[in-house]
This record gives C-alpha cells, structure tokens and sequence, in this order.
C-alpha cells in the first residue's frame, strides 16, 4: 500500500467509526441499480480530500486519498470500477477499484485541456464520456476515452458552446444529456466568470457515437447558468442553473424539456428565496413522478413533482448537495457536513448517518 | 400541511421570542455593518481621486517629487482597498469588481505579459482600451508593476514613457470611476441590505473568508508553512513595491474598523461578552506586531530575526482566525459551507 494512502486511512479510521445508522434498519438501495455501495469525493477537517465509500449498512468501506477536490464520478457498468473526477479546473480523473479503493489508473487531461467534474459511462462500458474545457479558446467540449484500452482518448466531440458540466445518459442509451454552463472561464484565472454579460447557457442533446448535437435548447435568461442534468425513468429531462444575477432576483432554477422547449418550475417566493439562486444537484427518481434538487448556498432540499411542479417536500440541510434515488421511492441527500438524509414526499426528513467528513458535491 | 414543514413550524414556534431579539440585534449588526463599510468605499473612493490625479500630474511634469507623490498616493488607494477587500457580497460583485480592483493570485505573471503587450503595441491607450483588457490590466497590481517593478523601470517603456504613462494614467482613472460607482451602488443598496436577514450571515462569512486567506495565503503559503513548503515572497501581493505585509495590516484594521463592531454587537446580544471581548484583545495583539512587522516579505523570508518578527504575526493572525471563524461562528451558528462557497 503506498504510504501515503496507509497515511490517509490511519488518520481516517477512527472518523469511519463515527458512521451509525440511525435506528435498525440497513439504507434502501439506490434506484438505478448496482452497485449496491455509496460512494462520493470528500474534503477532511485537516484539509486534504479523498474518495469515501460506505455500504447500505452506513459502514466505511473504504477511503483514499487524492491529491487535490474532486467533485463527482461514474460507475463503469457491469465493471467493478468507480470513476471520480476532479474539481474545475480539473486536470485528472482517477479509476479505483469499487470494492477495495485501490487506484487503478490516474488518467491526466489533454495540454489546453481540462475537465469539469463529470463524466458517464455508455451502456456497454466500454465508452467514457467526459466533458472538458479547451481553455485557450474557451471550447466545451466531450471527450471521449476508451476504457478496453486502459482509458485512452478516443475521440473528442465539439459542444460549439462554453462551460459544458454535468452530463448523463438518456436511457434511449445512444443520447448525452448535457449542461452547458455558458460561463468563460480560464485557469489562469481562478475561477472568476468571464463572460456574464454575453453567457448562452443550453441543454444540449449529443448523439454518443457521432457526437453531433440533436438538441439545443435555451433557458429563459441568459444568466441562467444551466449546469446539472438528469433524466427520469420515463426519459423525461431535467437541468438545474445557477443563476448569475443579482441575489434580490428570484428566477426558476429548474426546468424540464418538453414538446421542444424548457418548461421552467417556479415555486412560492419564499422557497425560491431558500434556493439561493443555485442547484447542486438534480435527481429524477427512476420509480416515481418525484424529482428533487439541492442548495448548499441556500441550505435546502426540495422534493417537487415532475409532472405539475408541486412542491411536496422541503427542508433545510446545511450545506446539502448530493442526491440519489433510493428504491422505494425517496431520495438520500449528503451534506458538506457529513449528514446523510433520507427525504420523499409525505414523509419528515431522516437523519441516516454522520461523519467527520465534508461530502462533496455529488453522490455516485 | 406536509410532515417536515408542520416541524419545522412546531421548532419556529418555540423559538419564536429569542428570534425577536435575535433580530432586533440582527437589523442593529447590519446597519452598523452598512454604515461602516460605506465608510470605507468612500475613503477608497477619495484615495482612487487623489491616485487618479496624481498620475496625471506626474505624467504631465516628471519629477522626482510627483514621482513619489503617484507611488505614495499608489499605497494610500492600495492600503483603503485592502480595508474593504474583506467585503466579498453586493455591488462589488457586479462586473467582477473585486478582480478589476486587485487581480490576485497572478501566478503566470499576466499582469507583466498583459502591459508588455499593450506597450509594445503603438495603439494609443484609451478608458476604453482598459474596459477591453480584462481584469489582469484594470486595477492596483498593474499600476504597481508600471510604478515598482525593477525590471519595467530599467527598460525602454518606464515611466514617464508617454505611453506608460498613458497606461498608468487610464489605469487609475478606472480604479477611481469604479470607486465611484462601488460607493454609489452601495449607499443604493442599503435598505436591501438592512431588510434582508441573510446578509448577517453574509457578511460573517465574509470577514471569516478574509481571515482565511490572510492566515493562509498571504502568509502561510509564502512563509512556506503549507503548499510546497518552500518560502516565496513572489505569491502574495503586493510584492513589487515591497508592502505585503503593511497590506496585511490594512487588512487587519479594516476588519477591525468595519466587521468588528458588528460581530461584537452580534455576540453580546448573545451573552458572549467574554468571546467579544477576547476577539477586541486578539486583534490589538496583532496590531502590536506593527509597525515592527511593516518590512517587504522578501527581507522578512530572507533574515532569522526579521522571519521570528512574521511568525509572531502568523502566530497572532492564526489565533484571530481561530477565534472569529471557529468560536464567534459557532456561538453565532454560522457555518461556512464546504458546497456552498465552491461555485460548481
């Protein structure tokens, strides 16, 4: 074991201790399938970061260190493999071993390249889909990688836009859903926004094997950044923004694509206002009609129906932003302060477990 | 009503007479913050003027004296951004403001590559030259280098090059215009400000966020004391003109004149006089680390008696830092978010 990972876990193991579920009962597994482990990017109190992953039991099974954020990940189909993907500007995505957390590949971005923090696999497994930034030029793209061939580049497919971030499949299997920010940014910069004035956020629709765009659809402001993606069981879509105006503004943060357009939910003003004008996350639960989203700026999670935009459910979790379906129909939701809870519609929010560890933004 | 909302609402009911007062010092600790900070904008406002003026007149008739006078009214401007720089919410988001004030971290020295462009290039340099450089041109760290930097006042473009001088010139004509305009849109943005109870936390955070910086970045990482180890006096600013640490100290009093009257007013009204108090203290022992700690960082990095005078600093920043953003947080219950402060 290198010395630095034996490090990472004599630091950690006790924290893993502090994981409990609250009460008896094991976690539901997650709605879209294997496996059956959590896994997420964490931060720790001492300022280093690393992978976590538990079982439906709230057990640690196993932390590794890496050597810089993370942000979220993809489960390579029918492969034991689990995919984390840096922090934009990120210059590396990292393969672990799903049981074992052993790293198998560090794969680095391309020069001029960097990715965002999101990637999907295709059906097969074969087919990693990433998206990626070329800086110079302000290019979105997705890159493609080959894991038969220890996770070569295979291809690269233009998004004719800038900012792209969270990408899923449809489950059509041959269709990238992805969000496409519309903010300029340069690593040379920080992170500062270069372009709010001019921004031209989209949902884009991708054909996966020849990478051209099949859809392209805009919100209703330019300043809505339209950064996280998701489809439901019924193939409907769904994006999240983060909008770039100012804070007294309250637009809609979530949409869903239907006849060709994006069909914006706004919801009471006081919940707008708890959103605070940011979504982390957007899940569409593969059981249900039931569709929710996380604010870690405004500390809330909603639960809303997909169908008619009816809230059913909100509640304040500081610092929440990942989600996942669970079988039986409600949603678990992490916390940048190591809450795990379970939320649904009808139903108070349930506190499943806590650790000495920041949950990043997505739960995979 | 649905079950989490009915708790909620039994929990609001039950906290419904500590919330009166909570807020009435809440609206109290944000119209203090409001007419602080507006304070601040204004003397930044004027040291931009005076900056602005100063330029011009150097530029217009060269002499050693209006030649320190432009770098003296360069620090004076400098040292009032550094008062208010901790303000990271409101007006001064719009337009990336804060960037175009101070474009820091620089470390592939844009703001060097970006002047040697536009010097070498014969175009005259207008106000709307700068609007269109981006923020590495358009704020303090571009007049320093154009004023301080040893290099660019060896070669052929230095001061009072006319055409550097046309850059200097439009550079902090910018600086004072966007002064302008932060003072003016902050005094507009009062009553949203005062009405709006999430700006406490805000502006807590914010004063938090400063303090973490200043412990780590601007002293921590080029002490060498976390990153690679290694000591670099070129990663914090202001290293050119040699006043990295007396931005320090501008920070630290900034953050004492216009955050800690709010914070203490905050606590007390929470029966934390004691924490209050002992924050007051902290900041007065980490304002006697000046003027003594007042030397450029490369000497302080360089010579052990000068480096034990900046680790006494760090030594103070760090237990302020502890105790505004780990005691006063909690005792208020603020909390700044791993998610919430990351953008993505």
């Amino acid at each position: 074991m290198p010395q630095n990972r034996r490090a990472f876990l004599k630091t950690t193991a006790a924290s893993s201790l502090a994981v409990c579920l609250t009460g008896c009962s094991l976690l539901p597994r997650k709605a879209t399938g294997q496996p059956e482990h959590y896994a997420g990017a964490i931060g720790l109190p001492d300022g280093r970061f690393g992978v976590s992953a538990f079982n439906r039991s709230g057990d640690i099974l196993w932390q590794a260190p890496v050597e810089s954020r993370c942000h979220s990940g993809c489960n390579r189909p029918d492969h034991s493999e689990l995919l984390i993907f840096e922090r934009r500007p990120g210059w590396s995505f990292y393969v672990f071993d799903a049981s074992t957390g052993d790293r198998k590949h560090h794969v680095k971005a391309e020069p001029g390249e960097h990715f965002v923090g999101h990637g999907v696999f295709s059906p097969d497994g074969r087919w990693l889909y990433v998206t990626a930034s070329r800086y110079e030029p302000g290019e979105g793209i997705v890159a493609v990688y080959d894991a038969h061939r220890n996770y070569q580049r295979a291809d690269t497919f233009d998004l004719a836009g800038v900012g792209p971030h969270e990408l899923t499949l449809h489950p059509d299997g041959e269709t990238l859903v992805i969000g496409l920010g519309g903010i300029l940014t340069h690593p040379d910069y920080d992170r500062l926004k270069l372009n709010l004035d001019t921004m031209q956020p989209a949902l884009l629709l991708m054909n996966r094997r020849s990478g051209d765009i099949v859809g392209r659809f805009q919100p209703d402001h330019h300043q809505q950044s339209a950064r996280h993606v998701n489809v439901g069981g019924n193939g409907r879509v769904y994006v999240a923004y983060q909008y770039q105006g100012p804070r007294y503004e309250t637009p809609p943060l979530l949409a869903r694509l239907e006849d060709g357009k994006l069909r914006e939910y706004r919801f009471d003003q006081d919940t707008q206002k708890a959103l605070a004008n940011y979504i982390a996350s957007v899940v569409a639960h593969p059981e249900n009609d039931l569709v929710a989203a996380a604010s870690p700026v405004g500390g809330t999670i909603v639960v809303f129906r997909g169908s008619t935009g009816e809230l059913v459910s909100r509640a304040s979790i500081p610092d929440c932003a990942g989600v996942q379906a669970l079988t039986g129909g409600d949603f678990l939701v992490s916390s940048g302060r190591g809450r795990l809870v379970q939320v649904g519609a009808g139903k108070p929010a349930r506190e499943i477990a806590t650790l000495p560890v920041y949950w990043d933004h997505h739960l995979v | 009503m649905q079950p989490i909302t009915r708790f909620l609402c039994i929990s609001t009911l039950a906290a419904t007479s500590s919330l009166t007062l909570a807020s009435t010092a809440d609206t109290e600790a944000r119209q203090q913050w409001h007419e602080a900070i507006a304070g601040g904008y204004q003397a930044l406002t004027v040291e931009t003027r005076e900056l602005s003026d100063a330029a011009r007149n150097y530029c217009q008739a060269p002499t050693e004296k209006s030649r320190t006078l432009v770098e003296s009214a360069w620090l004076d401007a400098f040292v009032a951004w550094q008062r208010v720089r901790f303000v990271d919410f409101g007006p001064i988001e719009t337009d990336n403001l804060a960037w175009q004030f101070q474009f820091w971290p620089d470390p592939k020295n844009l703001v060097a590559r970006k002047a040697g462009y536009l010097l070498d290039n014969d175009s005259t340099i207008t106000p709307s030259v700068i609007r269109e450089s981006g923020v590495a041109v358009q704020g303090f760290p571009m007049m320093e280098y154009l004023l301080f930097d040893q290099e660019m006042n060896t070669g052929n473009n230095s001061l009072p090059a006319p055409h550097t001088c046309e850059l200097l010139t439009n550079v902090a004509l910018h600086a004072a215009t966007n002064s302008q305009t932060l003072t003016d849109q902050w005094s507009a943005f009062k009553a949203h400000y005062i009405e709006n109870e999430l700006y406490r936390d805000t502006t807590i955070r914010a004063g938090m966020a400063a303090l973490e910086i200043l412990e780590e970045r601007r002293l921590a990482r080029p002490m060498g004391l976390s990153g690679n180890g290694k000591r670099n006096p070129y990663i914090t600013d202001a290293w050119r003109s040699g006043k990295s640490l007396a931005t320090v100290e501008a920070t630290v009093i900034g953050l004492q004149q216009l955050y800690l009257p709010g914070l203490t007013l905050l606590l007390e009204s929470k029966e934390e006089t004691g924490l209050a108090n002992r924050i007051r203290n902290q900041f007065a022992e980490v304002q006697d680390n000046f003027p003594g700690a007042r030397m450029p960082m490369t000497a302080a990095l360089e010579a052990d008696d000068q480096y034990r005078t900046l680790q006494g600093l760090y030594v103070d920043i760090s237990q302020l830092t502890s105790l505004v953003n780990d005691e006063a947080a909690v005792a208020i219950g603020v909390v700044r978010g791993f998610n919430s402060s990351d953008g993505d």
